[in-house]
């Protein structure tokens, strides 16, 4: 199947965590490391999940493409690990970004195929406007298992619509049942795999065969991003899609960041677009034997935005710390509950740092509510949306003990954590408010540049609460 | 106005008490502060009470009030319990002179009472979030340390206010509270001690940090009617100030001031017609080091960044020029949150009456008591001068 010439992307973004742990800490923890072909993985925060992954990922394609949330009229969130079992993750990916409320959402999990099933879906798309495709996931295995030794983690985000620099020129997809090959079991949290060797590797290689067989693929593309579940077997299937290896390795990203799952052939199409590649085939694999493969042949540079550099490491103690594997639970307690319908009529400011603006004198409140802090009148707040950066004003660092309960887990998995009083400057007027700080290994200093980031802040009842916090500006 | 005087003030001892209840605290502090009052008082005097707290081991308690003052015979009275977190029984105090002032009570208990140690640290940590901004505050991850180490932050950076000032606060407050028998760590310490414990929201560490705390005290307040019947030695409530601000520490113009105390500060002393100057003690409210720094300024004893030098010098010492704290303050005396503003009166009473002990004063005339709720949402100063004073001098 073809589609017109005028679908195709427009712009790319990309986010893996900072944290990384190195394939030597599992090989000195376990006597071996059971993943081929990766040297070190993403980690996520302790507040870090699929959802704000993709956040991350989303906004920087965005960026780089110019573009508004208010252009995209089509959402797609691709992920093997939703925060949420079932509760629709789109909504709230929406509201971080600012998306219309009309706009169309739509969700794709359950195969690491999933990446490649929200890109062909948008390209399906009936919209006037911009579709953004965003794939984002942090899979995990039990710890000895071959599948949790290649568990990474990443997201990318891809900005579809007509009249792009780099159409999609062809896709096509194949399925053939090998059940067992990959998959979780319900209620689980664990990837297993019935670890026939053979049988795997037949499935990955014949069913990727198939679809990349079934699309207009030129001969020789500069790049190709190619499912990886760890860092051998794209290679060990090179041959029957009639690639090369480095074909296949110029745009990889699981030898840094681990196995991506749904996110795996996203972040390596947009690294291929993001280092100027004009021609990139795709082929995406997913759970029971399905295959997507794909054709992008850029006619221009495509805008792009990659944050995909890791700074911390991580001992492998650290690591299953950050996993939660070694953490207790939030302590038993009470009192100074926050609701969730309380916390559901603050979500713009949560999400999008909407002040509000006195009409009467003009100052900037946040929250937005009760009477104006300055001239004191009881008045309707005009909504304003506050800049991502602000200035610190006052900052602590808050040690082992010293945390709110709600966050005891956070502080048994991540450690010390900063807490500071930022201002916030629009038209002229600013306003301040406490954000827990992200990403640093010391808290900022008075003075410093902070921006804000969409984080998991604790979570109650079963109830993720998601909100900014703050990163020191680089 | 009627003016209204102290005739009688007392506490329980402050600490971790497993055999003792909520109840049997407060009578321990009523049965002293009626023991306290010079020519003796009857339990049917007592016109109307007023009791601060914030619950009882984590729990609230809809009638905390009737709860206590029916266990020490008072049932039949008028009760209010007032909250206004750490700032509660300072507010009972000013409550329970509003009562004389109107000429509704003659004899009022004015009290506070607190268990806080009979749960884990992390329910009390649930706990005392109540007293917070819970929706942004709290929710960034901060405790009370977190926001006055956000507030010391701010006051190093636009002061140079340094740690070892910091932990000057604990040394001297020890040292006091070492000489106080109700005190709950009643030991001394040295600058090395409180300058090398562990950190719990940087800057601040375990000595720049009040502990948790049981505890009782009350105060008898009465009317310039009756006061001849208790003491020939009256002290008079000479000033009475209340201020309050926005709960939340970045909903302010300042984090190195707190203007709810200036509020309470600048009433009282206009109320009494003093100045910082005539000041012979204060009692100030230093759940965390730098609130004690922030008080001097507050009420008026020296500028914002001559708060360091201002402890480190040695100035607010008991043998200094302007003693504070001389009771322990809630760093070394102890923090039983709703009894902790009434506490403070026990330690003016006492001061004022030269009963200190080995702490007391040289004939002090005029002493401040400063209590704060939160972060400084809500505050209140007292004035206390010796003798009849005033109009009716």
């Amino acid at each position: 199947m073809t589609d017109g010439a005028h679908d195709g992307i427009h712009a790319v973004g990309a986010y893996a965590p900072r944290l990384r742990v190195s394939a030597e800490e599992f090989a000195d923890a376990w006597g071996s490391f059971e993943a081929s072909g990766i040297e070190e993985k993403a980690v996520p925060e302790a507040d870090e999940d699929a959802l704000t992954m993709g956040w991350e990922a989303a906004r920087r394609a965005l960026e780089a493409g110019d573009a508004d949330a208010a252009d995209v009229d089509w959402v797609g969130f691709a992920t093997t690990t939703p925060p949420m079992a079932e509760e629709d993750p789109t909504v709230r990916l929406g509201s971080f970004l600012g998306v219309d409320d009309d706009a169309t959402r739509q969700t794709f999990t359950g195969s690491t195929r999933a990446g490649t099933r929200a890109l062909f879906a948008a390209l399906e798309a009936e919209t006037d406007g911009l579709a953004l495709v965003v794939a984002a996931d942090c899979p995990r295995g039990e710890p000895s298992d071959e599948r949790e030794h290649a568990a990474g983690a990443g997201a990318a985000a891809v900005l579809v619509g007509p009249d792009a620099p780099a159409p999609i020129t062809d896709r096509a997809e194949h399925a053939e049942p090998y059940p067992g090959t990959r998959f979780r079991r319900a209620g689980s949290d664990d990837v297993e795999g019935i670890e026939v060797t053979s049988y795997d590797r037949e499935a990955f290689r014949e069913t990727l065969a198939a679809a990349v067989d079934a699309v207009d693929a030129p001969e020789d593309p500069d790049a190709a991003a190619v499912q990886a579940p760890d860092g051998g077997l794209p290679y060990r299937a090179a041959g029957s899609m009639g690639l090369d290896n480095e074909t296949i390795h110029t745009c990889a990203t699981v030898q840094d960041l681990g196995d991506t799952a749904a996110a795996s052939v996203p972040l390596s199409l947009a690294r291929a677009l993001a280092d100027g590649h004009e021609t990139v085939l795709g082929a995406g694999y997913g759970s029971g034997g399905g295959a997507d493969a794909f054709v992008v042949e850029a006619d221009d540079d495509v805008p792009a935005e990659l944050a995909l550099d890791g700074n911390t490491d991580l001992s492998y103690a650290e690591y299953l710390r950050r996993r939660g594997d070694v953490t207790s639970g939030e302590p038993s307690g009470g009192a100074a509950y926050v609701s969730v319908p309380t916390w559901k009529r603050s979500i713009p400011q949560r999400h999008r740092l909407v002040a509000g603006r006195c009409p009467e004198c003009g100052s900037l409140a946040f929250p937005p509510e009760g009477a104006c802090p300055d001239c004191r009148e009881l008045v309707e707040f005009e909504p304003v949306e506050l800049p991502s950066t602000g200035e610190v004003e006052a900052v602590t660092a808050v040690s082992r003990g010293g945390e709110p309960p709600e966050f005891a887990v956070q502080q048994q998995k991540s450690g010390e954590y900063g807490v500071a009083i930022a201002s916030f400057t629009a038209d002229g007027e600013s306003v301040s408010m406490p954000l827990q700080v992200v990403g640093a290994e010391t808290s900022p200093a008075v003075g410093d540049a902070v921006t804000t980031v969409i984080r998991r802040i604790y979570e109650q009842e079963g109830v993720i609460r998601y909100g900014r916090k703050a990163r020191t500006t680089e | 106005m009627r003016d209204a005087y102290l005739i009688g003030a007392g506490q329980s001892d402050y600490g971790s008490f497993p055999g003792e209840s909520y109840r049997s605290l407060f009578a321990t502090a009523f049965e002293n502060a009626c023991d306290s009052v010079p020519d003796g008082i009857e339990t049917e005097d007592v016109d109307e009470a007023v009791v601060g707290t914030l619950g009882v081991g984590g729990r609230q308690l809809g009638l905390s009030g009737p709860a206590v003052t029916e266990h020490v015979g008072l049932h039949g009275i008028p009760v209010t319990r007032v909250e206004n977190a750490c700032a509660a029984s300072g507010y009972s105090v000013r409550q329970g002179v509003q009562a004389i002032r109107s000429g509704m009570a003659d004899v009022v208990l004015a009290s506070g009472v607190e268990i806080m140690t009979d749960v884990s640290g992390d329910a009390v940590r649930y706990w005392l979030g109540v007293s917070g901004e819970t929706e942004w505050e709290r929710l960034s991850g901060t405790t009370f340390a977190g926001v006055y180490a956000q507030m010391a932050s701010r006051h190093m950076q636009e002061y140079g206010t340094t740690r070892e000032e910091l932990s000057h606060v604990a040394v001297k407050n020890h040292e006091n509270g070492a000489k106080n028998p109700h005190a709950q760590l009643g030991f001394e310490c040295s600058l090395e001690d409180a300058m090398d414990a562990p950190t719990v929201a940087d800057p601040l560490n375990l000595y720049h940090c009040c502990p948790t705390t049981d505890g009782a005290a009350a105060v008898l307040l009465a009317s310039e009617d009756v006061v001849e019947n208790y003491t020939d030695d009256p002290i008079r409530v000479a000033g009475v100030g209340a201020g309050s601000d926005r709960v939340g520490l970045f909903q302010r113009d300042t984090y190195t001031e707190v203007p709810a105390s200036q509020y309470a500060a600048d009433r009282a002393y206009e109320m009494a017609g003093y100045g910082p100057d005539d000041l012979d003690f204060a009692e100030v409210h230093d759940c965390f080091a730098i609130a004690e720094l922030m008080a001097y300024s507050d009420l008026g004893l020296c500028e914002p960044e001559e708060a360091g030098e201002f402890v480190a010098s040695g100035k607010t010492k008991r043998d200094g020029e302007m003693p504070v704290n001389t009771s322990g303050g809630l760093k070394s005396k102890g923090h039983p949150i709703g009894a902790t503003g009434a506490g403070q009166v026990v330690e003016a009473f006492k001061q004022l009456s030269g009963d200190a002990g080995e702490r007391q004063l040289d004939d002090p005339q005029v002493g401040l008591t400063h209590n704060v709720g939160g972060s400084g949402g809500a505050a209140v100063v007292h004035l206390f001068e010796k003798g009849l004073g005033g109009d009716a001098a």
